[in-house]
Formats: structure tokens, C-alpha cells, sequence
């Protein structure tokens, strides 16, 4: 816990070096027509691909695991299960995939708050149901539509809000 | 069969918590802690043990009910960043997580 005060800092150091709020004008700064554009311009095209190889490879993830999972012994203990799971090429797959996400997700997260990148991942539930719908035919209802609808408006909600937050700590 | 997927609500449940406090540990690493690599290491080993609870969990209950409990990451995560690392998640950032909580748990639950 004694940890946070210096996380603070270091927050607070990200945030002065690379983003000015809106509100804060410096008045020597020459106005511009890109001034309006501020806030577009200021987000890393790096964390828009970041975020869009996180939910590619969620996508992948999920799609793969459940086959991978059905293809295992469902008896014994997780050690067993963690061998069979090595001599399974769908198995060795997923873990590809997942140290790929792993590393992306590390890019993402020094670049985003937490609770901006995750949430915005959610969108590999929209990508999974539209796979699902037009490559394997799935059949779908209206509730599910509406749900889909409920997360792609989540993400436009979350993607309002900075992504990155000041601490809250050593203001004032 | 009751008590086949409770224990299978259960695990997923627990999946969650540890999905929070992982990502928290792995946040923690990129934010330029001094031992930033025992966050990541512990990190990792939290969300090693969360996947192999959840693909348990898969074999007592089916997908569409898994995903559907999994959403509670989003809760899960989302609570964690503000207290653990206070983020600033303000009202606009809760009513997004709230949709698409609401939104995955409709579309999982009629997978």
C-alpha cells in the first residue's frame, strides 16, 4: 500500500509530459484550427492498434478455447489435464495466442488506464457474434442483438472518457 | 446436478476476482515500480491459476453460462483500478461498464 503515493507521481509525471487538459490554455501557445482536433490528436495510434490486436486476438482466444478445452480428458486432476494439454497442438495454439495478447496487453496498459483498455476489449464479444453469425451460421434472437447493441454502446460510452486519469491523490 | 454447477458458478466467480487483482499486478508493472517484475511475475502466476480454474469451471458448466458469469470481470476490474489504483472512473466510465456488463450477459446467456 505504501506503493501508491510513488505511483502517483510517476501518473502525474506521464500525464504533465505528454497531456494537457483542455481547460488548461497557455496563453503563449499560438491558436490553431487543429486546437478543436486536441483530443483526436492526442490519442497514440499505437493504443488504437494495440487495443484492436487485443480484441483480434481475444477473438482468436475464444473462438479456439472452447474447442481446445472439449478436446481434453474431462477427468483428473488440473495437472493431468495441464499435460494432456501440452501434447495437444490446438492447446500449444492458445498459448501462442495468449503470450501474443500478453505482451500487447503490456503496450496497451503503459499506455491506458486499466479500467479504459479492459472494458474496450469487450468488443471481441461483438467480433465473436458476428463470426458466429455469418461464418458458422449460428442462429440469433433478438435479445442477443440487444445485447450486442448494449456493448457497442458501453465502448462509445467508455471511449468518452480520457484515457488516461489523473490520480486522484495528490490534487489540491 | 444442482450442486454440479454451483460448483462451476463458484469457479468462475472466484475467475473473476483473480482476473481483477492480476490485471491490477500487471498494471502496477507498467506503471515503473522499483520491482516492477515481481508485479509482473505475480501477475502472471494469478492469471496462470485463473485459466486453469476457468477452463475447470468449462467442464461444469457450458460456454454461454461461463461467459455470461465472466462478464463479472468488467465489474471485477473496473472496481479494483479505482481503489487499488485510483483511477478515475468517472460516472460516463461506470454507465459504459454497466451496458456492456448488461450486454454480454445477454448475449452469453443465450449462447
Amino acid at each position: 500500500m505504501n506503493l501508491l503515493p510513488r505511483v502517483s507521481d510517476i501518473l502525474n509525471g506521464i500525464l504533465t509530459a505528454r497531456k494537457r487538459p483542455k481547460l488548461d490554455f497557455d496563453p503563449n501557445r499560438p491558436v490553431d484550427k487543429a486546437d478543436s482536433m486536441s483530443v483526436k490528436r492526442n490519442f497514440p495510434i499505437r493504443l488504437a492498434a494495440g487495443l484492436l490486436l487485443a480484441i483480434l486476438i481475444d477473438t482468436a482466444l475464444q473462438l479456439v478455447w472452447k474447442t481446445a478445452v472439449s478436446s481434453l480428458p474431462n477427468d483428473g486432476s488440473p495437472w493431468l489435464n495441464l499435460q494432456a494439454a501440452l501434447h495437444s497442438p490446438l492447446f500449444l495454439f492458445v498459448i501462442f495466442l495468449m503470450a501474443c495478447q500478453f505482451f500487447n496487453w503490456l503496450m496497451v496498459l503503459g499506455k491506458a488506464d486499466l479500467s479504459y483498455a479492459q472494458p474496450v476489449t469487450s468488443l471481441s464479444y461483438v467480433a465473436v457474434f458476428c463470426l458466429s453469425v455469418l461464418y458458422l451460421k449460428e442462429a440469433t434472437d433478438l435479445i442477443q442483438i440487444a445485447g450486442i447493441l448494449f456493448v457497442v454502446a458501453g465502448v462509445w460510452f467508455i471511449s468518452q472518457t480520457d484515457h488516461v486519469t489523473q490520480s486522484k491523490e495528490r490534487e489540491g | 446436478m444442482m450442486g454440479h454447477s454451483a460448483i462451476g458458478v463458484l469457479l468462475v466467480v472466484i475467475c473473476a476476482l483473480l482476473e481483477g487483482i492480476g490485471q491490477v499486478f500487471l498494471k502496477k508493472s507498467v506503471l515503473g515500480a522499483v520491482r516492477w517484475y515481481l508485479w509482473i511475475s505475480s501477475g502472471v502466476v494469478i492469471l496462470f491459476i485463473e485459466t486453469m480454474i476457468y477452463s475447470e469451471a468449462l467442464l461444469f458448466l457450458d460456454v454461454g453460462a461461463a461467459y455470461a458469469i465472466s462478464s463479472l470481470n468488467l465489474i471485477s476490474v473496473t472496481f479494483m483500478s479505482q481503489c487499488l489504483l485510483r483511477e478515475k472512473v468517472t460516472r460516463m466510465r461506470w454507465i459504459g461498464v454497466c451496458l456492456i456488463f448488461i450486454g454480454v450477459s445477454l448475449v452469453a446467456a443465450r449462447a
